[in-house]
């Protein structure tokens, strides 16, 4: 990015650009800006301060600086001083540092995580679903031995709990939450947000554990250059999985863009390691595509574009066996989604604006669990105004808005329609008020209330907190209450795989909690070298939840919760760079999650929750050579015990008191991955999963007689199905 | 089977660590015509892909890049060669045409839009 100062313009505009640097704006030196679309431009000089004239065919700065987040703004009168403060950038791929740290947002209130692309390249494989692997904060495991569905676990509580937003519109929910989490390959991500706690009203209420964002990429207007960018990427495993991904953009003019991301995979082998003659993983094929538009101009920002996905699965048994028939597992989902996004900007007033979100989707999903069909359709419509504005100064700001939300669940299980069927029509309006009270001290409190037309009105109070309590050592508090309607076989689709019953034994009632938490965050030098040392505590407890009960071996019983049901969650993780370019991270995670349940025997009991590891351990450590020559990562991971449902031949199921409670053993997980760049654009990756070769050996009950009263593919599966895998990739970004 | 496995993987990482800070390197200071953050990170990442180079970091004020080598698998004249051909000056090397050409227009030394800096 160059500049010129020509003396040929009449008007000059001042400003100073600054960077947050330990709650301080310290001067950024040598920062460049530029008119979009002109070769007019100046640099900061040492006290951050600049001068550029302003040429009459743009009015729109753009302010670049290595390592931090290009901004551009709007300029209405060339009288007003300019100040301007710049974020890191988390995303920049040719900054030299590793990336293995976790990275909190240090401006938010709201404890959050970013995770980068960088972060995100630690482990090449493959959607969303795998990006968690060297986060301590969010783990990932597979749901059952059959479909390949995975679940998510955050603060000891499944992946439903969690808000789930792609660029702010909540997409993995309803019945897109079994298989959700595999409909975002990773190489379309530009970053992923995690929030923990109670989050922001402005996106909801059903967010009652925490908030995921996750950003794509964006078709973006560039100054420098007007080519087309893209990028290729190619994956293959041991297993024989393959995928392959293009994103692209290009602008058209100076305010219109265009992209498109394109996603096909496919595993076409039947792999079955533990010789249970049931396939180890699903085979699958996926065709995934978005084609989006963007427009900029002085005063209003569109967005616009069509998701849709075609995905089917085979699982099941290999050959027939006993004179049974095969027993297999089959889905097909159909998925079309359309989003726009609409802003209004004040270029003379930055603080203030107004946008628009309305997004609709269609998912059709029919699946067979041996005989028994199920078929589900979901319709939703999502529509969300924001108004964003300062009162009196930048020290008070002010959103508020009113949003809406139609869903209409039509599911059917072995061709009964289910209980649980409905249209929801969800009117709301929020307020959120955010108060910085001095360089130190930042509170946000939220408010909304909704109409729901089936549950009536609900209330979702929240607060933030955050406080320094020095330089290097911040505070962060938050409480809130969220809620949501929840969906039954989604939710848990994995243990429809069995011969189990399924019984709803109550009318569907709202998920209501509160969680209420903190962080600390601490910087510090360890030997010198830069440190870091961050400890959360969240808990959620719940006044009303779905109670998803296993514990009698033939039957999966819904029932609303009667009595006490809570997660508490405690973390802390030490991040160090012990030499230059090299991250290591150790964290540690204890989870406590506890619910009464017994209501199918007229009991209450309050016992330990199922499948959850009280203890984990990570480690992480990464090495990078300049601009990424040579990359290295390897992460290890140790998951403590859980509780299974008892489930011994001949087990009669007859108290909760006094039923006997069967624990897993612990199990470590070892993935590690050399990536080499090249000066032509492309890289190459190399890499293991699960390396210590761990696998549980019978994760199946009763697999020789699927059609039997004891067969059972999802609740004693505990730990990996499937042994080491190795795989060989490729990224191209043509160089510009 | 898991301890070696663990073992050789950590022992590797220590190997790069190692290999990484080695102290028989060589460091050069070479003057260039560098104009601006996008030069910097043209003529770094350059360097960094040629053979033997450690570590290359410019000062867009003084237009002087420090170079990290290893002098068993490049010599000066090598990185000379290399910064030429990104386009700049290096010393008393001049800057390849066709690398010059190729630059984006703010970026080449004599451009008149230029204001020193």
């Amino acid at each position: 990015m160059c500049l010129s100062a020509s003396a040929a313009f009449g008007q000059v505009v001042r400003g100073r650009v600054t960077e947050q640097l330990n709650n301080k704006l310290t001067p950024l030196n040598g920062a460049t800006l530029q008119w979009a679309g002109t070769s007019t431009g100046a640099v900061t000089d040492s006290t951050g301060n600049f001068t550029v004239p302003k040429p009459e065919n743009s009015n729109k700065l753009i302010i670049s600086y290595i390592g931090y987040r290009t901004d551009t703004i709007s300029v209405g009168s060339t009288e007003q001083f300019l100040n301007i403060t710049m974020r890191q950038e988390a995303t920049l791929q040719e900054v030299t540092v590793s990336g293995g740290s976790t990275t909190i947002d240090q401006i938010n209130p709201i404890h959050t995580e970013v995770l980068t692309t960088r972060t995100l390249a630690k482990a090449a494989c493959c959607n969303l679903s795998e990006t968690f692997e060297t986060n301590a904060s969010v783990s990932v495991s597979y749901a059952d031995a059959v479909t390949g569905a995975k679940q998510i676990q955050f603060l000891g509580l499944g992946g439903q709990y969690v808000q789930t937003n792609v660029e702010n519109i909540p997409t993995i929910r309803g019945l897109g939450t079994t298989f959700g989490l595999n409909f975002v390959p990773g190489t379309w991500i530009t970053s992923i947000d995690v929030g923990k706690g109670a989050g922001s009203v402005v996106n909801g209420y059903e967010g009652m554990t925490g908030a995921l964002n996750v950003e794509l990429q964006k078709p973006d207007f560039r100054a420098e250059t007007q080519k087309s960018q893209w990028l290729l990427n190619g994956y293959v495993n041991s297993f024989g999985r393959v995928e392959g991904n293009v994103n692209f953009s290009r602008a058209l003019n100076e305010k219109w863009s265009v992209g498109a991301l394109g996603h096909v995979s496919a595993l076409r082998t039947k792999i079955d390691q533990n010789g249970d003659n049931f396939m180890d993983l699903p085979m699958y094929r996926q065709y995934n595509g978005i084609n989006r538009w963007k427009y900029t101009s002085e005063r209003w920002m569109a967005q616009f574009g069509v998701k849709a996905l075609y995905e089917d699965r085979t699982g099941g048994q290999l050959t027939a066996q006993n004179g049974n028939p095969l027993y297999q597992f089959t889905n097909e989902t159909k998925r079309i989604e359309a989003f726009s996004k609409l802003a209004r900007l004040f270029p003379d007033k930055p603080y203030k604006g107004l946008g628009l979100i309305i997004s609709a989707l269609n998912h059709d999903q029919k699946a067979v669990f041996g005989f028994k069909p199920y078929a589900g359709v979901q319709r939703s419509v999502y529509a969300n105004l924001i108004y964003q504005t300062i009162i009196d100064n930048t020290n008070h700001t002010l959103k508020a808005g009113a949003s809406y939300l139609l869903d209409n669940y039509n599911e059917q299980f072995g061709n009964t329609p289910l209980p649980t069927n409905r249209t929801e029509s969800v009117a709301g309006a929020f307020a959120e008020y955010a108060y910085t009270a001095s360089e130190r001290l930042a509170i946000v409190l939220g408010n909304r209330v909704d109409y729901h037309n089936l549950f009536g009105w609900q209330w979702t109070p929240r607060m933030h907190a955050k406080y320094h309590i020095h330089e290097m050592l911040t505070l962060r508090f938050s409480v809130g209450r969220g809620w949501r309607v929840p969906n039954l076989l989604a939710e848990n689709f994995g243990y429809l795989v069995s011969s189990r019953s399924v019984i709803f034994r109550d009318k569907l009632q709202p998920e209501v909690s509160w969680n209420i938490g903190g962080s600390l965050t601490y910087e510090f030098l360890l030997l010198g070298k830069k440190a870091s040392f961050i400890t959360d505590y969240y808990r959620t407890d719940f006044r009303n939840q779905l109670i998803v009960d296993l514990e009698h071996p033939q039957q999966i019983n819904f029932y609303n919760l009667s009595g006490r049901s809570y997660a508490n969650s405690f973390q802390a993780e030490l991040n160090y760079v012990p030499i230059k370019r090299m991250e290591v991270k150790a964290a540690y995670r204890l989870f406590d999650v506890r619910q009464s349940m017994g209501a199918p025997l007229g009991e209450s009991v309050l016992l330990e929750k199922m499948m959850i590891s009280r203890d984990r351990m990570l480690v992480n450590a990464g090495y990078a050579l300049p601009y990424d020559k040579w990359k290295f990562d390897a992460t290890l991971q140790w998951n403590g015990p859980k509780r299974i449902p008892y489930m011994a031949p001949g087990y009669v199921h007859d108290s909760y008191r006094t039923m006997p409670l069967s624990v897993t053993p612990g199990f470590y997980n070892l993935n590690a991955q050399v990536s080499r760049g090249f000066k032509s654009g492309w890289e190459v990756y190399l890499g293991g999963e699960n390396l210590t070769g761990f696998r549980q050996t019978n994760p199946i009950m009763s697999a020789a007689n699927p059609f039997g009263p004891n067969f059972d593919a999802a609740s004693h599966v505990w730990g990996p199905v499937t042994g080491s895998v190795v795989y060989l990739g490729f990224r191209f970004k043509p160089q510009t | 089977m898991k301890k070696g496995l663990m073992t050789l993987f950590i022992t590797a990482l220590a190997l790069v660590a190692t290999w990484s800070v080695a102290g028989d390197d060589k460091e050069i200071k070479i003057k260039t015509s560098a104009v601006c953050e996008m030069c910097k990170e043209r003529i770094e990442r350059n360097l960094s892909y040629e053979k033997g180079v450690k570590e290359a970091t410019l000062d867009v004020k003084t237009k002087v890049v420090t170079i990290k080598y290893n002098p068993k698998k490049t010599d000066v004249a090598k990185l000379k060669a290399n910064i030429s051909k990104t386009g700049y000056d290096a010393d008393d090397v001049v800057a390849d045409e066709t690398g010059y050409k190729k630059l984006p227009g703010c970026c080449k030394k004599d451009s008149p839009m230029h204001h020193d800096h």
